[in-house]
Formats: C-alpha cells, sequence, structure tokens
C-alpha cells in the first residue's frame, strides 16, 4: 500500500492513518477499538452485508475549517470507507443505545435454546449480548416457528428460529464456493435462509457455513450434541484427506476427535476446509483401525507383541539380502519417509523403493527438475490469484483439488482472472453447481487423448490472429509443428472457433496451467505435459505449470526419494532400483523376498487390482506398516500398527512444496507407534543405530542433510510452513522476482 | 386559494394521451429546445427552476443531474421512477395515465442532459392501465423520432425508453431497491457511502445513473419550454412550483390536485369538498410515511417542503389522507403497522424485526390485550428502527407511529385501559378472518 | 428442459437484450411463466428460468417469493384482492372483505372450492381518491360497496377475462420490444 493512498482519520480521538477505502471496523481494530458485528466478513461481499446493524458508530467529516460535522444518523463500520478526514466515535450514549437495541431486536424472535444449542460457549450472538445487550426481555408476543433440526445436506442441520438473517452462509455459497446453493426466500420477518424447493445443499465445502454461522443455525450433523465446546482440547494440525495442505484444528476429547475447524492460513486455505476434509477425519478412530502388532501363524493373523513382531521382521529381511522391496508412503509424514528410506538403502541395502501407485512410472533421475515440473506445481497456490489467465486442463478441479480450485474461482472473482476449462469428452461426472466450468469463459471437451494437438492448435490460433508479441514468433512456428486451428480441431472433435477462442483468452502472458488426473493418468501424458510447456513459454509464463500430486504427502515421497532411482532433494543414485511395477512384477513372479507396504492398502490404490494380488499371494513376506486392518492388511504376514497425525507429531508437504508441520493431540492406544520409530528400532536391529528421539530430530537432520528442506528447521515451520521454491519458480506474476534453486519462502 | 394547473392543465383534453394530441397543445417543445441547447445550459435551466423531487425527499433535481459525469467512459442511465406505492398517493398514475407523453418527454431531456444511452421506467406491476398507456406513448414517441437514434436530427442524442415494470413490493420504490429489482434481484436496497449517497456515479449495473420521480420528470418540458425562473416564480422560495396533491379519505371530492407550493393545506381540503361525515380529526399530508397532524395543527400549515417540517410532519409524496372524528387512530396505526412489516424487504434487523413487532403489539392492544407498557415499548422500538435501518423505510415505519402516540396518547390509553375503542367500536375495522395456513405476510 | 415453449424462451431472450445484463430480464421472465402455466409458477419453472438466463435456482425462488405478485401456488380463476390499506380500510373495504368472505365461503387467503375465486386482502393499490379499490387480474374496479363488489364478482363466474394469466400476459406485453424500438438489436444510442 503506497503512502499515496493512505488517509488520515480520527478513531474515538486517536488519530491515525490507514490505506483509503478501508472498512473502518478494520481500522478501529489497528488501535484496538473493538466494534462488535455480526454480518461483517472480510472475504463475503459487503453488498449484501450491512444488514445486522450491529456495528453502527457515530461518523463524521472534519471539515475546512477543522469543525466537525457528524452525520445524523449512526453508520455501519462494516461498511463505511475510510476517507480522508473521517471522525469516528465508537462508545458514545447514541452507538451504546443502537447496540442494544439492535440485540433486542434480534433476540425477540431468537429461541434463547442455548441450553441445549452446540453453539452455547462460542456464540458470536451469546457473546455480543453479554457485553452489549439488554438484560431482560420486553417481548410478550409470539415468536416465529419452524421446525427445529431440519437436515440441510448430509453434514449440515439447520435450526430456522435460531437465524439472524446476516446472510454469512447464503455470501459463502455464491461467493466463494460458487455453489450458490442458499439463499433468501421471501421476505420482511417472514424471509428464510433455504435451498432451491428445500431440495439438499449439496456441496463440497458446506461445513464452512457452520463455523460462519454467527449463531448456532447451522451445525455439524456429526457433531451435534456431542460437547460443549468448552470440554474440548484443540490442537492444530494439517489435513490429510488431499495434498492440498488444508490448515486445520482438531478439537478432542477423551482420545476422540470430535470435530475439526478450519485455521487461518492466507497461503493455503485461507479459513476454508473442504467437506472430505472436515466431515473426513474420523477416520483416527475407525473401528478397524490397527491396534496392535499381529503377526501371521497357522490360524491366520494373530495379535503379537512388538518385540516378536520386530525381531521377525527384522529376520526375514537380513534374508532378503538387498532384494526386499517397499512400495507406497505417500500418506506418512516426512519424518516417516525419510527415515524408512534410510532403513532401506543403508540398513537393508536395497534399491527397491517406490511411492507411485501409477500408472506411469517413467525413470526420473535422466533430469530431475524437469521430471518434477511434470510432478508438481511451478507456482504456488496463492500466486494464481497474480496469474492473468488460468487453463484449467483434464480436471475435474473441485473434485481432485478442493483448495486450489477455491483460489482459482477466487482469482476469477476478484482479480478478474480468465479462466478456460479443458476437459476429455466422456470424463467423470461433473454434475451440479459448483464447479470450474460455472465461470470459466470458455469451456470445452475434446477427444480423448487430443491433449496435444489441441495445445498445437491453439498456439497456432495464437499465431494466425497474432496474440503475441513477435519475439515470440520464432519459437511459436517451431511450437505449431505446423499444426493449423481447424486441423486441430478436427483431430480434437472441436469447433475451430472454440480453439480460438482458447488462444484469444490465453494469449498474451501471465498464464497458468493446471492438469489434473484426466490428463496425466494418461501414457501418453508427457507428450502432452510437454507441449503445454511450449504453450507456457511462448506466452512468457515459462514455469507456471502445476500438476498438482494427489495423496498427502506425495510430494514428500517425492522430495525425500521414495523412488527407485533418486534419493532425497532428487540426488541421482549410482545405481537404479525397480519402480514398483517393476517390484510387483517380479513380486508376481515370486522374486521378492519381504515385500514392504508402507501405510497403502495396495490393492485399492495400485492402478492394476490384478498384478497386486498376485504379487500378495506369491510373495513369501508381506510386511504391512499402517493405520488400519483394510483388505491390504488382511493378506500381510505381519501387521505394524502405524500411528497418524494425530497421534504424534510431524511435517507434511503439500502439493505446492510446502513443507507444515502438525503435532500429537491424543493418544489412541499405547500399542501404536510412529513409523519413524518402527524403522529406526530395525535399522538398529539390522546393526545401523538410529538415534532418534523425538519426529523434531529428524525434522532437524532433514533440515540439515537435504538441501531442498535447508530451511525447513522446526522453529522455522511455525505455524504456516516453509514452502521450498524451484529454480522455475518464480509464479505467474510479472516480473516476480527469481529466487534461487534451493532456497524456500516462507 | 384556487387550483394552479401546469402540469393537469390538459388532463381533461380528449386524446391528450396521444401524441398528436399532446404535440398540439405544445408538447415535446421542451425537448425541442432543449436540444437545441448545449447539456449543461439545460442543467442550468433545471437548476434556475429550483425543482425539488416529487418522490417523497425534495431533494434538489440539478444536483443529481449536474452530478453525472461528463464524460461518457461508461453508459449512462436514467430511471423514472414509477413505482408508486405510497399509500395514500395516486398522483404518479394519472400522470401515467392522462399524460404519458408529458412523462416521457420529460425523461427525454434528462436523457439528453446527462448523456444517458437507455432510460427505463420502472412501474409498480399493478398499474397495467399506466404501463400500457406509457407504453403506447414511447412508441409513438419512436415513431417521431423524440426517442431511439439521432433524436430531433442530433446526431450525438441516441437514447432508448424501456418499460420495466414490477412485482409487487413498496420498497421497490426506493431508488436502490428499484436498482436491485431492475437487475432481476430481490428488492432489497444497496450500499450507499456517506460521501457518494447518490447512484450518481455507481447505480445500475455500477453506472452513473440518474434517478427521478414521474412528476419530477413531468414538471421538465414545462421548465424547458417556459424557463426556469419562470417556474421559479410559483410556489415559495425554498419549494418552486407547483405539486400535485393526492387528497383522499373523508372528503367530499377526493382526487388529485394541483397546486402552488406554499397554498395552505386547509385550502386543499377545501378545493377537495371539504371534510365528511364529521368534523376533521387528522390529516396525513404526504403519505402514509409521514406523521399525522391533528387537525388543530392544520391551520397555518402550507403544502411547501419547509412549512410542513416545521409543523412536524413532511410534504412527502402529497398523499395527503383526511380523517374525521370518528376515525380510531390507534386502529388506523395498526393498519399502518400492517403495511410496513409486510413491505418490510427484510434485509436489515432493525426494520425486519421492529416492523412486525410493531404489528403485534398494536394487534394485541386492538384486541384488547394492552398493557400499560405499551405504549413506551412502541416508542421505544420506534427509535430502536429510526436512523439504524439499512433504507429510509425502516424511518418511515417508525415516524406515524412515533406522531401518533405524541398527538393521541390517550387513545391508547383508552384502548389499554378499557380494552375498546375511543371512539366507538363500530368505527374499528374489524379485523378479517384469515386462514393461518394460507396466510403468510409474503403471500408466496 | 423444456418446460418452457421454446416461443417463450424467445420471448425471453429477445426482452434480456435490452438490459446490460441478462439477468435483468428476471421478473419479465417470470411474468412469462406465470403467463404460461395459467396464472402461477410450478417449481419446473423456476428451473426453467433460471436455466434460460443461466441463474442459480434459489435465486430465482428468492426472487419469485419476494414479490407478492407472482403466485407460487394456483390461484382460482379470479384472484380477488381487496385493498384494505388506510383510506379504502376506513371507507368500508373490510365490510367489503368480510361480505366477499361471507358470499363466496372462504376465508382471506383462501380458494373456493370450485377453483373460481381466490380472496386476498391487499396493499395500497393507490386509487385512494374512489374507495373500495378491488383488483382482478389486470382490472382496477373502484368505488366498490359491499353489494356493489359481490355482483362484481358474479359477473365474472366463469368467465375467461382478468385472470392471473391475463395479467400477467399484459405486463409481459408491455416489455416486448416493439418493431419500432432498436433496443431488441444492438445497445442503441452510443454516440
Ligand atoms: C420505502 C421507500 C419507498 C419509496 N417509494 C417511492 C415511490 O414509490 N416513488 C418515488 O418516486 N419515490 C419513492 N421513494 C423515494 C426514492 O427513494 C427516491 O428518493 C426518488 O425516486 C427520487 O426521485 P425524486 O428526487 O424525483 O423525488 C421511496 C423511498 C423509500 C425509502
Ligand atoms: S443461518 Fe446463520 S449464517 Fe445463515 S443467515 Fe442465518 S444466522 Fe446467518
Ligand atoms: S457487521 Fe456491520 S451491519 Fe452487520
Amino acid at each position: 500500500m503506497s503512502q499515496a493512498s493512505m488517509v488520515n482519520i480520527r478513531i474515538n480521538g486517536t488519530p491515525l492513518q490507514v490505506p483509503m477505502g478501508e472498512k473502518v471496523i478494520e481500522s478501529a481494530r489497528r488501535i484496538g477499538v473493538d466494534i462488535p458485528f455480526f454480518c461483517y466478513h472480510p472475504r463475503l461481499s459487503a453488498e449484501a452485508g450491512a444488514n445486522c446493524r450491529m456495528c453502527l458508530v457515530e461518523a463524521g467529516f472534519v471539515g475546512a475549517d477543522g469543525s466537525v460535522r457528524m452525520m445524523p444518523k449512526p453508520q455501519t463500520s462494516c461498511s463505511l470507507p475510510a476517507s480522508e478526514g473521517l471522525v469516528i466515535e465508537t462508545e458514545t450514549p447514541l452507538v451504546v443505545e443502537a447496540r442494544r437495541g439492535v440485540l433486542e431486536l434480534l433476540l425477540i424472535n431468537h429461541p434463547l435454546d442455548c441450553p441445549i444449542c452446540d453453539r452455547g460457549g462460542e456464540c458470536p450472538l451469546q457473546n455480543n449480548t453479554l457485553h452489549y445487550g439488554p438484560r431482560t426481555s420486553r417481548f410478550v408476543e409470539e415468536k416465529r416457528h419452524f421446525p427445529k433440526a431440519h437436515p440441510l445436506s448430509e453434514h449440515v442441520v439447520f435450526d430456522r428460529e435460531r437465524c439472524i438473517h446476516c446472510a454469512r452462509c447464503t455470501r459463502f455459497t455464491s461467493d466463494i464456493s460458487g455453489d450458490s446453493q442458499l439463499g433468501f426466500l421471501k421476505r420482511g420477518a417472514d424471509m428464510e435462509v433455504n435451498t432451491f424447493g428445500a431440495s439438499a445443499y449439496e456441496s463440497r465445502f458446506s461445513g464452512n457455513v457452520i463455523e460462519l454461522c454467527p449463531v448456532g443455525a447451522l451445525l455439524s450433523r456429526d457433531y451435534r450434541f456431542r460437547g460443549r465446546p468448552w470440554d474440548l482440547l484443540t490442537q492444530e494440525s494439517i489435513c490429510t484427506r488431499c495434498s492440498n495442505g488444508c490448515n486445520i484444528k482438531i478439537d478432542h476429547r477423551a482420545g476422540r476427535l470430535v470435530r475439526v475447524s478450519a485455521r487461518l492460513n492466507e497461503a493455503v486455505n485461507e479459513e476454508w476446509t473442504c467437506d472430505r476434509g472436515k466431515f473426513g477425519m474420523g477416520y483416527v478412530n475407525a473401528g478397524n483401525r490397527a491396534l496392535r502388532p499381529l503377526l501371521r501363524g497357522e490360524e491366520g493373523l494373530r495379535e503379537a507383541r512388538w518385540e516378536e513382531a520386530m525381531e521377525e521382521v527384522a529376520r526375514r529381511l537380513r534374508e532378503a539380502d538387498g532384494a526386499a522391496a517397499g512400495v507406497g508412503g505417500a500418506s506418512l509424514p516426512n519424518e516417516d519417509l525419510y527415515v524408512w528410506q534410510r532403513l532401506w538403502r543403508e540398513a537393508v541395502g536395497s534399491r527397491h523403493l517406490d511411492h507411485r501407485m501409477g500408472p506411469r512410472f517413467e525413470p526420473v533421475a535422466e533430469d530431475p527438475i524437469a521430471w518434477l515440473a511434470h510432478h508438481s506445481m511451478g507456482m504456488s497456490i496463492a500466486d494464481l490469484e497474480r496469474a492473468r489467465a488460468i487453463l484449467v486442463i483434464g480436471s475435474d478441479l473441485v473434485d481432485e483439488q478442493p483448495i486450489v480450485f477455491l483460489r482459482v474461482r477466487k482469482a476469477w472473482r476478484t482479480c478478474g482472472t480468465r479462466v478456460v476449462e479443458l476437459r476429455p469428452a466422456a470424463s467423470g461426472s461433473d454434475a451440479g453447481s459448483g464447479h470450474v466450468r460455472d465461470f470459466a469463459a470458455l469451456s470445452a471437451r475434446y477427444r480423448p487423448g487430443s491433449e496435444a494437438a489441441l495445445v498445437r492448435g491453439i498456439l497456432a490460433a495464437m499465431g494466425e490472429e497474432a496474440l503475441l508479441g513477435s519475439s515470440a514468433s520464432d519459437a511459436l512456428r517451431t511450437a505449431m509443428q505446423g499444426w493449423t486451428p481447424e486441423r486441430a480441431a478436427e483431430e480434437c472433435d472441436l469447433a475451430g472457433e472454440t480453439i480460438r477462442a482458447a488462444a484469444r483468452l490465453l494469449a498474451p502472458d501471465g498464464l497458468a496451467v493446471i492438469a489434473g488426473r484426466e490428463l496425466t493418468h494418461q501414457a501418453h501424458a508427457p507428450q502432452a505435459l510437454a507441449v503445454l510447456d511450449d504453450l507456457l513459454a511462448i506466452t512468457a509464463s515459462a514455469g507456471n505449470l502445476a500438476v498438482p500430486v494427489g495423496e498427502v504427502n506425495a510430494q514428500g515421497a517425492m522430495d525425500l526419494g521414495i523412488l527407485p532411482d533418486i534419493g532425497p532433494a532428487y540426488t541421482k543414485l549410482d545405481r537404479s532400483g525397480n519402480s514398483a511395477q517393476r517390484i510387483l512384477e517380479a513380486a508376481g513372479r515370486g522374486e521378492v523376498p519381504v515385500l514392504w507396504l508402507m501405510g497403502v492398502d495396495l490393492l485399492n490404490a495400485f492402478h492394476d487390482r490384478a498384478l497386486a494380488d498376485r504379487a500378495l499371494r506369491r510373495c513369501p513376506f508381506v510386511v504391512y506398516a499402517g493405520h488400519f486392518l483394510d483388505e491390504t492388511a488382511a493378506r500381510a504376514h505381519v501387521v505394524l500398527p502405524l500411528q497418524t497425525s494425530v497421534e504424534r507429531d510431524g511435517s507434511f508437504t503439500s502439493c505446492e512444496r510446502r513443507v507444515q508441520r502438525f503435532q500429537r493431540a491424543f493418544q489412541v492406544s499405547p500399542e501404536v507407534r510412529p513409523g519413524w520409530l518402527v524403522c529406526g528400532d530395525l535399522a538398529a536391529r539390522l546393526g545401523v543405530p538410529m538415534r532418534y528421539a523425538t519426529a523434531r530430530d529428524i525434522q532437524t537432520e532433514i533440515a540439515r542433510t537435504v538441501p531442498i528442506y535447508a530451511e525447513c528447521t522446526p522453529a522455522a515451520l511455525g505455524d504456516h510452513g516453509v514452502r521450498w521454491a524451484l529454480p522455475s519458480d518464480s509464479g505467474p506474476a510479472a516480473g516476480a522476482s527469481e529466487r534461487p534453486a534451493g532456497r524456500a519462502e516462507a | 386559494m384556487a387550483e394552479r394547473l401546469l402540469l393537469l392543465e390538459h388532463r381533461n383534453v380528449d386524446g391528450i394521451d396521444q401524441i398528436d394530441t399532446y404535440e398540439m397543445r405544445g408538447g415535446y417543445e421542451g425537448l425541442r429546445r432543449a436540444v437545441g441547447m448545449d447539456r449543461q445550459a439545460v442543467i442550468d435551466e433545471v437548476k434556475a427552476s429550483g425543482l425539488r423531487g416529487r418522490g417523497g425527499a425534495g431533494f434538489p433535481a440539478w444536483i443529481k443531474w449536474n452530478s453525472i459525469p461528463k464524460d461518457r467512459s461508461r453508459p449512462h442511465y436514467v430511471i423514472c421512477n414509477a413505482d408508486e406505492g405510497e399509500p395514500g398517493t395516486f398522483k404518479d398514475r394519472e400522470l401515467m395515465v392522462r399524460l404519458p407523453h408529458m412523462v416521457v418527454e420529460g425523461i427525454a431531456i434528462a436523457a439528453y442532459a446527462t448523456q444517458a444511452e437507455r432510460a427505463y421506467i420502472y412501474i409498480r406491476g399493478e398499474f397495467v392501465e399506466a404501463a400500457l398507456s406509457i407504453r403506447r406513448a414511447v412508441d409513438e414517441a419512436y415513431e417521431r423520432g423524440y426517442i431511439g437514434r439521432a433524436v430531433l436530427g442530433r446526431a450525438d442524442f441516441c437514447f432508448d425508453l424501456f418499460v420495466h415494470m414490477g412485482a409487487g413490493s413498496y420498497e421497490c420504490g426506493e431508488e436502490s431497491a428499484l436498482m436491485s429489482s431492475l437487475m432481476g434481484e430481490r428488492g432489497q436496497p444497496r450500499l450507499k457511502f456517506p460521501h457518494a449517497p447518490l447512484p450518481v456515479i455507481e447505480g445500475l449495473w455500477g453506472a452513473p445513473t440518474l434517478i427521478n420521480n414521474v412528476e419530477t420528470y413531468a414538471c421538465v418540458p414545462h421548465i424547458l419550454r417556459n424557463g426556469g425562473a419562470w417556474y421559479a416564480t410559483m410556489g415559495t422560495k425554498g419549494s418552486t412550483g407547483t405539486k400535485i396533491m393526492s387528497v383522499s379519505g373523508h372528503v367530499a371530492r377526493p382526487g388529485n390536485y394541483e397546486v402552488e407550493m406554499g397554498t395552505p393545506l386547509l385550502d386543499l381540503l377545501d378545493l377537495a369538498g371539504g371534510v365528511t361525515g364529521g368534523a376533521l380529526k387528522a390529516v396525513i399530508p404526504g403519505g402514509s410515511s409521514v406523521p399525522i397532524l391533528p387537525a388543530d395543527r392544520c391551520a397555518g400549515v402550507n403544502l411547501d417542503f419547509e412549512s410542513c417540517q416545521a409543523a412536524g410532519t413532511m410534504l412527502g409524496s402529497g398523499g395527503c389522507m383526511v380523517f374525521h372524528d370518528r376515525t380510531d387512530i390507534v386502529a388506523l396505526m395498526r393498519r399502518t403497522a400492517q403495511f410496513y412489516a409486510h413491505e418490510s424487504c427484510g434485509k436489515c434487523a432493525p426494520c425486519r424485526e421492529g416492523t412486525r413487532w410493531i404489528l403485534q403489539v398494536l394487534d394485541r392492544i386492538t384486541a384488547g390485550g394492552g398493557r400499560n407498557s405499551d405504549i413506551d415499548l412502541l416508542s421505544s422500538i420506534c427509535d430502536q428502527i429510526d436512523g439504524r435501518s439499512y433504507c429510509a423505510l425502516g424511518d418511515a415505519a417508525a415516524w406515524p407511529i412515533r406522531a401518533s402516540i405524541k398527538h393521541y396518547r390517550h387513545e391508547y390509553e383508552h384502548w389499554i385501559a378499557h380494552g375498546r375503542s375511543p371512539v366507538g367500536d363500530a368505527f374499528v375495522p374489524p379485523v378479517p378472518r384469515r386462514n393461518p395456513r394460507a396466510h403468510t405476510l409474503s403471500r408466496a | 428442459m423444456a418446460l418452457l415453449s421454446q416461443a417463450a424462451l424467445e420471448e425471453i431472450e429477445r426482452i434480456a437484450r435490452r438490459y446490460h445484463e441478462p439477468r435483468a430480464a428476471m421478473l419479465p421472465a417470470l411474468w412469462v411463466a406465470q403467463r404460461e402455466y395459467g396464472g402461477w409458477i410450478p417449481r419446473d419453472a423456476l428451473e426453467a428460468v433460471a436455466s434460460a438466463l443461466n441463474q442459480p435456482s434459489v435465486e430465482v425462488e428468492g426472487v419469485a417469493t419476494f414479490y407478492t405478485m407472482f403466485n407460487l401456488r394456483p390461484r382460482g380463476r379470479h384472484h380477488i384482492e381487496v385493498c384494505t390499506c388506510l383510506t379504502c380500510g376506513t371507507q368500508g373495504a373490510y365490510d367489503v372483505l368480510h361480505r366477499l368472505s361471507e358470499h363466496l365461503g372462504v376465508a382471506e387467503g383462501e380458494t373456493t372450492s370450485d377453483g373460481e375465486f381466490t380472496l386476498c386482502e391487499a396493499e395500497c393499490l393507490n386509487w385512494c381518491s374512489q374507495p373500495v379499490v378491488i383488483q382482478i387480474g389486470d382490472r382496477y374496479h373502484t368505488g366498490l360497496d359491499p353489494e356493489s363488489a359481490v355482483s362484481l364478482v358474479e359477473s365474472l363466474r366463469g368467465v375467461d377475462r382478468q385472470r392471473p394469466q391475463d395479467l400477467a400476459a399484459a405486463i409481459v406485453g408491455v416489455h416486448q420490444p416493439a418493431h419500432l424500438s432498436p433496443g431488441d438489436g444492438a445497445p442503441g444510442g452510443r454516440s
């Protein structure tokens, strides 16, 4: 914010400088003046706000002669923009009286059933009433009645009587999630929040409205009546349900996870979560958790002591003599993966390690940085806001990368970013609202497999219509490879005009491309991604390719070398091991003496179930280290129960290469151990002692030994994590400063 | 004093709603003169006339006209507020039905002065007759080249005029709510900023927008034809020109009367044939939103913005309702409260909750269940709405109740003490039998 | 969704061109729907309007339920709306309402069992000089007392005029671009 746009205002006699246009309610916070509010929310449109009137203040202006002229009516500070000479009073008798009046009016039709309301104890309505409200009620008429506890969605229940009509929930669905599921019906005192025709509220982000609602009107069906907030313990954590790395808070009680809420991180999830995360963390207390070591005996799997199980595994590994193989790891924290690969490479002496589940298993070592560019995000999530145009190709983004989706939508809504969505025809269903296509300037379906032709066609159209600067022309001619928009159109089963329109939207620069599963899971993905690289280079946006990983720590697994041909930090190994595909093929032929499955339900995760099945059948000793007694665990010879992220300390690396730590919330069973402890113990048994007492020790060692994680020390990780940067990492912003390879940014 | 017919001069002329007759009586001369002038000169003429808005607030028209940006980096819009919904007011309807071309001409002049490319007349949904009349006039005006491309040969003056109809909501008369409605939204008001309270910079679709009332536009052709200075010779210094007063209630000849601003209120009652059915009890001079004026305060009140204000009421939209001495004020206020509770848009807490509460209390009092504390309670609810709601509908709901308590406290006390009307139950309209299931305030 | 005829959809499209954003055709489109569906707007028609204007369905429902003149349930052939506001209310409107209620055998807000009449109380219809005022479909009737109101209503029994759909049709008609107005082409008036 430049000095030029600062203005001088006065709040309760204190002069201060604030950015012009800042809402007075925010300015007041700068000097510790609290103004109560309900409907105000900085991320929601102001137009539909300013309705609760709780934030009224007296306002006036300093005139040319220095005298102050107050406005006759109090003003809502949540909508009042700061301008030069503004004078604000927040504690006058009029303001105090206005707040009391507003609260009385908000309460007359509120049921006041706080004793049985989940929001009790953390309810803005309760809190504001305590501080600013009337002491008694003068309302003797009949209150508004609605049926209690109306189930609104799979996750959300609605008590309409408690609603104060603040429009936070409705604005969330129209402004943020974009599915526009909630709206106001009727008017006046009959006005109500509802879905269309009282149908189910369908959204991938419905849980957010529970946190936004300033009263107990929108509640979690899971959490309803399960606790009082003051009985809960809270731990800051990271969501594990996808790779986006949402910052969350875990509320728990007596060893059980009770609810999940969003934790603010402007760089990642802002203050949102998706429903998969918010309502999907219950697995930590699931009935099928592995809680004891198991060993296969005559009668199948039986409970065993850790000592017994570990000794057996150590013996087998010793016997395997380097032929053991490890598969999985993308769901486990960095500390586990780091120690696991040390165990494997240093103690077991095996090169066969791979976290990938397919279908693609290309070699990495030839050019790790180029490989990484096609398996990671070239820019940060927040950088998307700075793109001028975003191409989403081969992805139902909201489903695959919910938080990246929200950021793309935000870029479109608040920065005017043009968004183009291209997906293969007959790709998965994306019925309902709240998809990229709802706001994309162009959304089209191409013939599956024709991505390369499509992008070349777009390049050709850029050339034909002279959409790029002249400096691009040589590179462009090379990249076009003789394609024309029309030829591409035929190949892709699209209209030529569609391709031209896409070209116009994506040119000339500031482009970001997000490629999803529908593309990356194809055999021809490398070629298609290479053409996308051309597109980005020619639009002066080189490096802005995002290929976000899927699983929570797949990025960490790559970074820490859970791959057959590279070690941590993409260092080339002397000799390559086998990819997961090769490992399982070998196991299927009975050539793998020990197969270690790291936190993965192989049968359901591997792209080729038949092969996984064969491998499990033919491998003489399968170690399953993980959280659940799933289908794969049931086929193992030994099951080593591992702690989930909720039970221990550790860190994950999100799809944008942000290393974020989490801390133990509670214990599920003393018999469950962290993965790094199990791996370290085995290494010691194999004669390579590793002295780690805590996850922190490992974090420190990683920071010391893995260059790309050099700045990811426990202290630096802090609350919001550290993102390590690629050489190309400049983001879509025109002229953003370049950062050296391997350096991190907070 | 007699009527001073300016706008309504030809209201009874056969065929005056058609363009030929209208032209024969000097119609579209104002527009011709305007397009022969510099745009700023037109605005200056309006300034000289002293014309103030006729929609209720009496805001000087020229200030709005002059605040529309002079460049055309964005489209400019002109809106005619024809949502006339204020109880007691029916002047805009008569203007539109009888003299549609005068309204169209006024809008065309405004479009010229503000370089608007499109104008919309927002007519309330119930006014089908008025809308058809306006629509015919618009079509005729297109045909004669008063609307459309290169109006009257001026290549730089092209504009379209469209009729847009509401669908039943008083709040849509509030200018920002009207724009919400015109843009296809719920008829709820939009944010206004203290330093830019008018939509002249950001109105319809975020573009500069001029909005005036039907009667305001209807004055404009006369101003342009005869000059602003001439117009300002009528009326008072602060309130120039004439005003159409809609007189209704207990008078012998209810109807629209056009008088010079500053005409004594009692003269207007005489014009309307005097009070019938009893002695005068009270007058609500400017539509249901303005404070009630008891008979003994009517003398000396003149029909101009300043005099009404001095008397503790307002000229408002000119909907003058007259009540004889067997009118039950509490029941009248109950009906007023019903109107505002029904029409509150629901957006803001004070108005949404407060208007309904007032109605509930008044329902209880007029059902014989009044409590001694109710009068103070009603005043206090009014205080909690007035000045704190999102738009002026809240204020308008509070003022009449508060004034009625001030002037007729004894009638409230009578109701509360005896559970009966002070003027006799025969004069209290019985509340109709309602089907509770079929009936909600907003009848979807 | 073939819930609005092609002609109706084209009509909406033509009207929408007169505004900077098609959404502004929301009220006219709902009027079209109300005309097409015989005086009320069923749920499917709301969805059809939503898809015609590319708006979220809940927004359309929010608009339709905001305005009193959109009927989201069927009305009788004649929708009788008696103004009971201040001046009508103090000059006999309630007597008219009671008389009609008695005569038709329905309470306020109800429809007669033969589907002929729906009786409602209305807020100010702004013809206060000629009380009592009743709106039926596209027509205002003024100067009524209980007896003349009954004969008015009886004169309409079984008559296919002044129905809710006639009101809707009249209002749609006012919005229809005439061949003269350039508004149904490119935006006019750019100088
Ligand atoms: C609740 C409410 C209802 C209103 N209704 C109308 C109306 O029906 N017609 C009108 O011209 N102005 C109405 N107004 C006033 C308008 O907001 C606005 O002041 C007017 O259109 C400006 O035109 P004017 O300057 O020509 O008076 C209303 C205001 C409020 C607060
Ligand atoms: S349900 Fe909650 S968030 Fe939604 S409008 Fe009501 S009070 Fe606000
Ligand atoms: S917080 Fe400002 S009006 Fe609600």
